[in-house]
């Protein structure tokens, strides 16, 4: 565990994950005192990222749980193989034979057999809650808690404040550990408040020019310098404009990954005008960027790229 | 580092200070600065502040930048709230001028306490001691007015206070409300009638049955009433309805299921908060004080576009229904009114336009605004006397299932 808020971030930073000092705050903070930590912010800006990266800084699993409407305890926590407990229900019978004998008995044995830990399929969290109790606490990523139901919300708002989970054919398992919980959402519906208050919040931005720079060069090394920061500041002006859906860090890195491939050295107008479908995903949004308008962003770029 | 008990290891002291120093004048002025995050309508508790008081004793204390954060993590958790927090944080932490030394650090924060009021109550939180308030604040103090936009012009409109008559009305209106316009089938399952067999259910039969299946147990989709989005004109053409119809939408958010509220007239604000109140003359009250150009002229293409940019996503989601209330007069971009119009259409599940000209006998929907409505509603819904609640009801009673396209067209357009 670390011991300091700049331990953290030379860690996260070791595994390429370029975090402001705000955030390493509130995960040191999540680290230390145990509170889930809840990340908002646009799609694409690195929240999911946040978990896979924490869990290999932490050497601990990353149990991810992808929230959609609908999901319920079934799915969520644990579910009965049922398949398997027909076909052994049969076999007890076929080894008992005829006799009508002990049959009250018979049944508590058979129900206690049949609802035994060897026909529990874990799901996420039950996974998560079990691995804390047998000390490895993992890392158990909530994603897109704004997809799910409130029903669903409801039940994760008493999951979070005592880590336990009680399955009534079997008891109640609890962490002892809690596990490092990190809870996204795309911010599509409110979530309600009293799910947030008990987590730490943290709004994740678009990152400025050169933390983006840094990010860029990072994950793809191979890039050419000039490149990343025309890449860069392109998208940067992008994100300016009145865009349905404003490209994330991850259509950056999609996009720096398309120009590479094509061998590019510097932006030119056939090819953003060819790859534009990397960083917009809206008929709208690509329309609203014409030839000239291109092209003026690519010079803007080109000149701020120069300038940085 | 104890889980409860007096808050410990907030250092201040001099080096050689035991541990358990009580953390000195900082746990005083946290506490103050708590006080001053409540009065802006954050939701900072007791416990919360214990909280903040325990995650400080983890970072350096000397790192602003650090402390910030840490207050900041616990005590916001909502976008629109970074603002006031900062500008609280701001205020309240900055460095003491010159002759100023920590000792007097107790004294300003309880000067300031005393000046509380120097920021005002956000609208939704305690929207009666608004006003008052207001009156009295000199122009020297801050105002911290939280509204959607910075932007938006603060215009008061006045609404007369609800008459015994109108109440009366209200109670018949509410009591003939449908429940909801249109049920969704949920992904999530009850037990009932279906075509899903409930295996868990059959599982337990079988057992007390000694393993004979002798009924197959069954479950189906449960169903939840639409949510339902409000789009209301308040433009200067719609004036005359424009109280019976903010009457209409809290009567409406008060009895189905998720309602968000918007009107719009040359810009588009959310009152969803604001109408929610119990009290109709307090929402009325509240949303006069709150919402922009009263009786402007009618932008809708550009609000619709507002609307489709920052709030589609967020409420239209699960098959949600919207009620446009508008009649069609229009002074803003008509192309842009017909692409807006394409967008919404597309992302909701049913758009149901509620036309108050149509009391004229031989209204027909003539108009550039009109006609680039027109072809992108599902129900066209002709209310004879819009400033009669219910008759806008009892239209909504008969309003059944979502027309085919088909239908629509042989209905309306043909």
């Amino acid at each position: 565990m670390y011991n300091s808020v700049d331990e953290l971030q030379a860690a996260l930073n070791e595994q390429d994950y370029i975090a402001e000092r705000g955030l390493s705050v509130t995960i040191y903070l999540a680290l230390k005192t145990g509170k889930p930590l809840f990340l908002e912010g646009d799609a694409g800006v690195g929240k999911t990222e946040i978990a896979k990266v924490l869990s290999t800084a932490l050497s601990t699993d990353l149990i991810r749980m992808q929230c959609y409407e609908g999901l319920d305890v079934n799915t969520a926590v644990y579910e009965w193989n049922y398949a398997g407990q027909i076909l052994h229900m049969r076999l007890m019978e076929a080894a008992r034979g005829h006799s009508r004998d002990n049959e009250g008995l018979a049944r508590e044995a058979m129900e206690s057999e049949l609802f035994s830990e060897r026909f529990l399929l874990k799901r996420p969290l039950l996974q998560a809650i079990e691995q804390s109790r047998d000390g490895k606490a993992p890392v158990l990523l909530i994603d897109e808690l704004d997809r799910s139901d409130e029903e669903f919300e409801a039940f994760l708002l008493e999951l979070l404040s005592d880590f336990q989970i009680s399955i009534p054919e079997l008891g109640t398992i609890s962490a002892t550990v809690p596990p490092v919980v990190v809870v996204t959402s795309n911010r599509t519906r409110e979530i309600h408040d009293a799910l947030k208050r008990r987590c730490l919040y943290y709004w994740i931005d678009y990152p400025h020019f050169h933390k983006e720079l840094q990010i860029v060069e990072r994950k793809a090394p191979d890039v050419p310098a000039m490149l990343a920061r025309q890449i860069t500041a392109f998208i940067q002006d992008m994100r300016s404009m009145e865009l349905f859906k404003r490209p994330g860090i991850a259509e950056t890195l999609d996009w720096t990954a398309a120009l590479i491939a094509l061998d590019q050295n510097e932006l030119s107008l056939e090819t953003v005008q060819d790859t534009l479908g990397v960083i917009l995903k809206y008929q709208d949004d690509v329309e609203m960027l014409d030839p000239t308008t291109i092209q003026n962003m690519i010079d803007r770029a080109k000149v701020e790229a120069q300038r940085a | 580092m104890s889980e409860n008990g007096p808050i410990k290891g907030v250092f201040l002291g001099p080096a050689d200070a035991p541990y358990d120093y009580d953390g000195g004048k900082l746990t005083h002025n946290l506490i103050l600065f708590g006080r001053v995050c409540r009065a802006l309508g954050m939701n900072v508790t007791p416990n919360r502040m214990m909280e903040v008081g325990r995650a400080l004793a983890h970072i350096q204390l000397g790192r602003k930048q650090d402390f910030y954060y840490t207050l900041r993590s616990h005590l916001v958790n909502h976008p629109k709230e970074f603002d006031y927090f900062d500008e609280a944080f701001d205020i309240f932490w900055r460095r003491p001028s010159d002759g100023f030394t920590t000792l007097n650090l107790q004294s300003l924060g309880e000067e300031r306490r005393k000046k509380k009021t120097q920021f005002l109550p956000p609208l939704e939180s305690s929207p009666s001691e608004n006003g008052a308030k207001a009156d009295e604040l000199d122009s020297s103090m801050i105002a911290l007015v939280p509204t959607y936009s910075r932007k938006e012009r603060l215009r008061h409109k006045d609404f007369a206070e609800m008459t015994a008559a109108e109440l009366e009305m209200a109670k018949r209106v509410i009591a003939k409300m449908p429940e909801s316009l249109g049920m969704r089938r949920t992904r999530r399952f009850e037990s009932g009638k279906g075509r899903v067999i409930n295996m868990r259910r059959l599982m337990k039969d079988m057992i007390r049955k000694n393993g004979d299946v002798t009924r197959l147990p069954t479950h189906r989709r449960k169903e939840k009433p639409r949510p339902v989005v409000l789009l209301c004109d308040i433009s200067g053409s719609m004036e005359r309805y424009t109280r019976v119809l903010l009457h209409f939408m809290h009567t409406l958010a008060g009895s189905l299921y998720q309602v968000e509220s918007f009107v719009y007239s040359t810009d588009i604000t959310r009152i969803t908060r604001q109408i929610r109140q119990k009290n109709v003359d307090d929402a009325l009250e509240d949303i006069g004080g709150t919402v922009l150009q009263w009786g402007g002229g009618t932008m809708t293409g550009e609000c619709l576009h507002r609307f489709n940019w920052t709030w589609s996503r967020r409420v239209l989601g699960r098959g949600a229904v919207v009620m446009l209330i508008t009649d069609g007069w229009d002074r803003g971009d008509i192309p842009l009114l017909h692409r807006e119009m394409a967008r919404l259409q597309l992302s909701c599940r049913r758009l149901i336009w509620l036309n108050p000209l149509l009391d004229v006998p031989e209204y027909e929907p003539l108009t550039r605004g009109a006609q680039a409505l027109l072809p992108y509603v599902h129900d066209f819904l002709p209310i004879t006397n819009l400033a009669n609640l219910e008759a806008i009801v009892k239209a909504l009673q008969n309003l059944a299932s979502r027309p085919s396209a088909e239908v629509y067209r042989r209905r309306y357009l043909a």
